[in-house]
């Protein structure tokens, strides 16, 4: 899949007359995992609605390659850009195998018939989060992890080479948080696909991403990769948070020990 | 898994019914001879005096129940439906209003214009608040809310309106007022027949965004969805469903409310086309029923059939209503 990239021009996007955040200019490298981070309330999920053309900038533009996302066909871009909300609602009585299917439905036609390729794609994400014995059960009926990586399977299968993902493991205890981000920093490394996920756990998104997009109470406080990002003056200026950096046994990525 | 030909049975069997019982009631035998073509006093009753009836009862009910559906999907709240939201009530002033002032224009376009302004003042007035999610709108409860203010209201000037009438006009009024199925002919039939085969070729195409819209706007939008021109599109088709039966049986309450879960469970259908066809299956066969009841239970007497719908709606809506307030929802 060809690594589409998409930034932000000079982005101001807010709600009526509450302005959230003001001329940002980012980039998201394509082909890597960037986090979102911040404090409560500075705006991540502002940027990813923004990003994921939810949310119409106030002023700014949003890129997609050479294409303003603002003035391209929803329709289109939902073959490019796939979103996961914190919120999705799932329907009474759905089946996950029917949820996933819903996936597929920017690559159908209005009345054309169920493909084979439709089939494997969604078998295939079905897979890669570890569900396929799980098509006939109803989603109503799983714990909240599976939950969750049945709402990935539906992502996946809209078979795009750009996700982005809010907040995909809140409400999740530690294991299941790390299955879910190791998931998808397999898709990530094996599919090549983008991935853009809000997070609030430091440690955890410097471990799982390449890229780190910090965010502080006014607006950008820096980006790049987590060892450069994931400092006591950064943590001080986006958190207010007094702490001390170590990089993890481990992967030698950064670890954040609060004082 | 799928129960559909339940449904499907049961309309024939109340078709049946409904053609073969009444103050006359016709046999098996003659029954069937009328429905094959033949004649003979009891053929005559069932081509020409309840063959209407029961076709304007299937199409009516069918109409009601798709357009219930629709609400309630689009509005995921199990008591969102036109007549509930008012806009039946406003299709049905809008012909009150015109048969006052004699305006000669076709009953479906008056009462779609009535349904189609109602809902838009009840969006406008339903405004959702401050800092809420541009793209959801107003939250459903609100919506249902404002929609039974504004029906009250307009229900209120109906009335106002049915004491200026005078006359046999008057008592055609109060009859349709309060939903009727008297005195249809095949003309009623083919008007409703052709109205209803527009609407829905116009829904088939807008199933796709029902279904995307089931999951939240947001993952609706990534799925590639318009969701402020799907949910237009879909709220106006429903509204002049609802509309296009007003006009040819009175603003008949309930139908469209219970049609949808009703058929659905029965049906044991969880997607969204099925869950139309359920509702629009078990909408024919309620007001068939309905229609049944009160013509034949009563001797010489006719019920109106809104009087029918009611005495089985009005206690569901109270237990939907007790319901969403004990699960806090109101």
């Amino acid at each position: 899949m060809s690594a589409i990239s998409l930034r932000t021009e000079s982005l101001c996007v807010g709600y009526r007359d509450r302005s959230v955040l003001e001329n940002l200019t980012i980039g998201l490298p394509a082909g890597q995992s960037t986090a979102i981070l911040g404090p409560n309330g500075c705006g991540k999920s502002t940027l990813l609605s923004a990003l994921a053309r939810l949310l119409a900038p106030s002023h700014g533009r949003v890129f997609l390659g050479d294409a303003d996302i603002h003035k391209t066909k929803t329709r289109l871009l939902s073959r490019q850009l796939a979103i996961l909300p914190q919120f999705p609602i799932a329907p009474e009585g759905i089946l996950v195998g029917e949820l996933v299917k819903r996936g597929r439905t920017p690559w159908r036609g209005l009345f054309s018939p169920w493909s084979a390729t439709d089939t494997e794609i969604c078998q295939k994400a079905l897979i890669a989060v570890g569900m396929e014995g799980f098509a006939e059960r109803p989603l109503s009926e799983l714990s909240g992890g599976q939950r969750q990586r049945a709402w990935l399977a539906l992502v996946l299968a809209q078979d795009t080479p750009l996700l982005l993902l809010d907040e995909p493991t809140s409400f999740l205890d530690l294991p299941h948080q790390i299955e879910v981000l190791r998931l998808l920093q397999n898709r990530n490394k094996n599919a090549g696909t983008t991935v853009v996920s809000v997070l609030h756990d430091l440690n955890l998104a410097g471990r799982f991403n390449d890229h780190i997009v910090l965010l502080g109470p006014d607006g950008l406080v820096t980006k790049g990769p987590p060892e450069t990002v994931i400092t006591p003056s950064n943590l001080k200026k986006a958190f207010d948070l007094d702490a001390r950096v170590i990089s993890d046994p481990v992967t030698n990525r950064p670890m954040v020990v609060p004082l | 898994m799928n129960r559909q030909f339940l449904l499907i049975f049961l309309l024939l069997a109340a078709a049946s019914l409904s053609l073969a019982l009444g103050q006359v009631s016709v046999g098996p035998a003659a029954l069937w001879n009328g429905l094959t073509g033949g004649d003979g006093a009891g053929a005559l009753t069932v081509q020409i005096l309840r063959g209407p009836r029961v076709a304007t009862a299937l199409l009516v009910g069918a109409a009601f129940g798709l357009s219930g559906s629709i609400f309630q999907s689009l509005l995921r709240n199990p008591l969102a439906s036109p007549d509930v939201m008012g806009f039946s009530a406003g299709s049905g002033l809008a012909i009150l209003g015109a048969l006052t002032i004699n305006l000669a224009i076709p009953m479906p376009l008056i009462a779609s214009a009535g349904g189609l302004l109602t809902a838009i003042l009840v969006l406008a007035l339903a405004r959702p608040a401050r800092g809420h999610n541009p793209l959801e709108g107003a939250p459903a409860v609100t919506i249902v809310l404002v929609g039974i203010g504004i029906g009250f209201t307009a229900a209120a000037i109906s009335s106002f309106l049915m004491t200026r009438l005078t006359g046999p006009q008057a008592a055609e009024a109060q009859r349709w007022l309060a939903g009727s199925l008297a005195a249809r002919d095949w003309s009623h039939v083919l008007q409703l027949a052709l109205i209803g085969a527009v609407l829905v070729i116009v829904l088939l195409p807008q199933i796709r965004n029902l279904r995307l819209l089931e999951l939240g706007s947001e993952l609706a939008t990534g799925l590639g969805a318009n969701v402020k021109r799907a949910r237009l599109g879909l709220a106006a088709t429903a509204v002049l469903l609802a509309a296009a039966a007003v006009a040819i049986a009175g603003p008949i309450a309930f139908v469209a409310l219970m049609a949808p879960p009703l058929g659905a469970r029965i049906a044991r259908t969880a997607d969204v086309g099925g869950r139309l066809l359920a509702a629009a299956l078990t909408g024919a066969i309620i007001v068939m029923l309905a229609d049944l009841v009160a013509r034949a239970s009563l001797p010489g007497l006719q019920l109106p059939i809104g009087v029918m719908t009611g005495i089985l709606g009005a206690p569901y809506l109270l237990w939907l209503l007790s319901r969403e307030i004990e699960r806090g929802e109101l």
